[in-house]
């Protein structure tokens, strides 16, 4: 082995890189030579202190320090996404007042215009069919009201009638019986006030005249009275007349019945 | 002896009692179902108090020479020889012809139809009470808390102290009413063709009102909301047919007190309506 040979295995020979034969030549080597057996020894002792270097260990702050920033990186993150998602929107919204409200009126006839695009044929037909179900349950409580002992629930009944379609003849014939049969002037009286709604039928016209004879209570007669000139129903000019020329009727009674008179002529 | 009590009772229960006495106390068959009072008489005047008890008491007073001339009513001169004599005391005779049936809880009690009698009745506060009345005489009823439904055609009525729902008429009489609460599911409604309506609400009563009069005023210490959409005054103009300029201001004033609630109907032909916080 000569002395250059050596030295190129001279770093393998200290990290002990060398196989048994290359070893063994190379100690052979450095027995006869001086020069190599000196550079051999001083690259020894650098390597050995070398060794003597303590390994650097990670600090006991370290891992904590670690976390801190691993944690602050996310926070960071989180917070940076929520205003840039509300900066995307104001970028858009106008600065102007004008631009703003133009803006609010685009939105308000868009939603406008959503909302009547999606008002199909079905919802319309529920809504009818809502209508018609208010509409009998209305009926059911005004009839069923108008059925009953106490006088106060009857008034009540008459109220619901008012809320009945015009065109709702159970609760129209109802009231036209309310009108002529029931026991209580006040029941009566509001009843003949309930039947303006029902003006368009001509039941109801007959029936006020029909009732106007039979009615002993003046309060009452009075309306029945009103109802007809309402009703500009002149067909009842004659027992108007009739009542008015009656001496048993209270006379505030036949005065009116004298003014509808003239008022249907 | 228990028995003989019951047999006693239920014989006085099934029949109508004609009346020998001036007092007399009449149960109501069921002390926890709804109890109903129905009056009707012709000539005098009734009174009709709530109290304590359970039973019904009965007073009646003959009516002695009534000075309205009414007196005879149907029965022509059945009336006569009313009057006490001095020194002496009625022990029977003359009662009014008053009649008093229980029937499922409902005490009816009619009379004056053949002479004048004053019916004076205390049931249990928590009863209905019906009464129709005639004559001249006054009609009150205190102190109840139920329905009350009261016609008196030519006397004032007077409904004080009652907590409940009411419904008045008089014809030619005053109707006074003094109501300490209205009961949310009942109608109230007062009407008379001649006379004023004075009604007492409590301040705090919520209710839709609903008001006419002819030829009277309406007034309120209320602070009631009218509706402020009232029927325009019909205007009717016949002068080219030699009639007359006519503008009609009446119609119904619809209102409502403390945003409104259940109805309250006052009607008067002539008279004025008065509504006061209590």
């Amino acid at each position: 082995m000569t002395c250059d040979e050596a030295k190129i295995l001279l770093p393998e020979y200290w990290s002990q890189g060398l196989g048994e034969a290359e070893e063994i030549a190379f100690e052979v080597h450095l027995a006869d030579c001086e020069a190599c057996r000196t550079e051999a020894s001083r690259l020894g002792s650098l390597w050995k202190g070398l060794a003597l270097v303590p390994a650097e260990e990670p600090g006991p702050q370290l891992r904590g320090r670690f976390y801190n920033a691993l944690s602050a990186y996310r926070q960071g993150l989180e917070s940076a996404a929520r205003p840039r998602w509300k900066d995307k929107v104001a970028a858009w919204w106008p600065k102007q007042p004008a631009w703003q409200m133009a803006a609010s009126f685009a939105l308000l006839a868009a939603g406008i215009g959503i909302g009547y695009g999606m008002r199909g044929e079905k919802p319309r037909e529920e809504v009818h069919q809502l209508r018609e179900e208010v509409a009998s349950m209305r009926q059911l409580v005004a009839l069923s009201l108008l059925q009953q002992q106490s006088a106060s629930d009857r008034l009540r009944g008459v109220s619901w009638a008012y809320r009945a379609e015009p065109s709702d003849t159970e609760v129209l014939s109802a009231l036209v019986s309310a009108v002529k049969n029931d026991s209580n002037v006040n029941v009566r009286l509001q009843a003949v006030d309930a039947l303006h709604a029902f003006a368009a039928s001509p039941m109801t016209r007959q029936a006020v005249v029909q009732a106007l004879p039979h009615e002993k209570a003046p309060i009452v007669q009075v309306a029945l009275i009103d109802l007809l000139v309402d009703f500009k129903d002149r067909d009842a000019a004659g027992e108007l007349r009739k009542l008015a020329a009656t001496e048993s009727v209270d006379g505030g009674v036949r005065e009116r019945a004298q003014w509808a008179v003239e008022r249907l002529q | 002896m228990k028995k003989l009590l019951m047999w006693s009772m239920m014989a006085a229960l099934s029949a109508p009692l004609a009346m020998p006495q001036d007092k007399v106390t009449v149960p109501f068959r069921d002390a926890s179902r709804p109890r109903k009072l129905v009056v009707d008489s012709l000539l005098g005047s009734v009174t009709v108090r709530g109290y304590g008890g359970q039973e019904a008491i009965v007073e009646t007073t003959p009516r002695a020479g009534d000075g309205r001339g009414r007196g005879g009513g149907r029965g022509g001169g059945r009336g006569k020889q009313t009057e006490v004599p001095a020194g002496m005391h009625r022990i029977g005779g003359n009662t009014g012809g008053v009649e008093i049936t229980e029937d499922n809880n409902t005490i009816n009690i009619s009379g004056g139809f053949f002479s004048p009698v004053d019916i004076s009745i205390q049931v249990p506060t928590q009863t209905s009470v019906t009464v129709n009345l005639v004559t001249g005489r006054t009609l009150t009823i205190e102190n109840i808390s139920g329905e009350v439904e009261a016609t008196n055609m030519n006397g004032q009525v007077n409904i004080n102290n009652v907590s409940g729902s009411v419904v008045a008429h008089s014809m030619n009489g005053k109707i006074m009413v003094s109501l300490n609460s209205v009961m949310p599911d009942k109608a109230v409604s007062v009407s008379t063709m001649n006379g004023d309506i004075d009604v007492s609400l409590p301040s705090a009563v919520k209710a839709n009102l609903k008001l006419k009069t002819d030829h009277g005023g309406m007034f309120t210490d209320f602070d009631i909301k009218v509706d402020s959409t009232p029927r325009p005054p019909k205007v009717e103009d016949r002068r080219d047919k030699g009639g007359p300029y006519r503008v009609e201001m009446g119609g119904t004033t619809y209102g409502t007190i403390n945003g409104g609630g259940p109805e309250i109907q006052f009607t008067t032909f002539n008279g004025n309506i008065r509504i006061h916080k209590k």
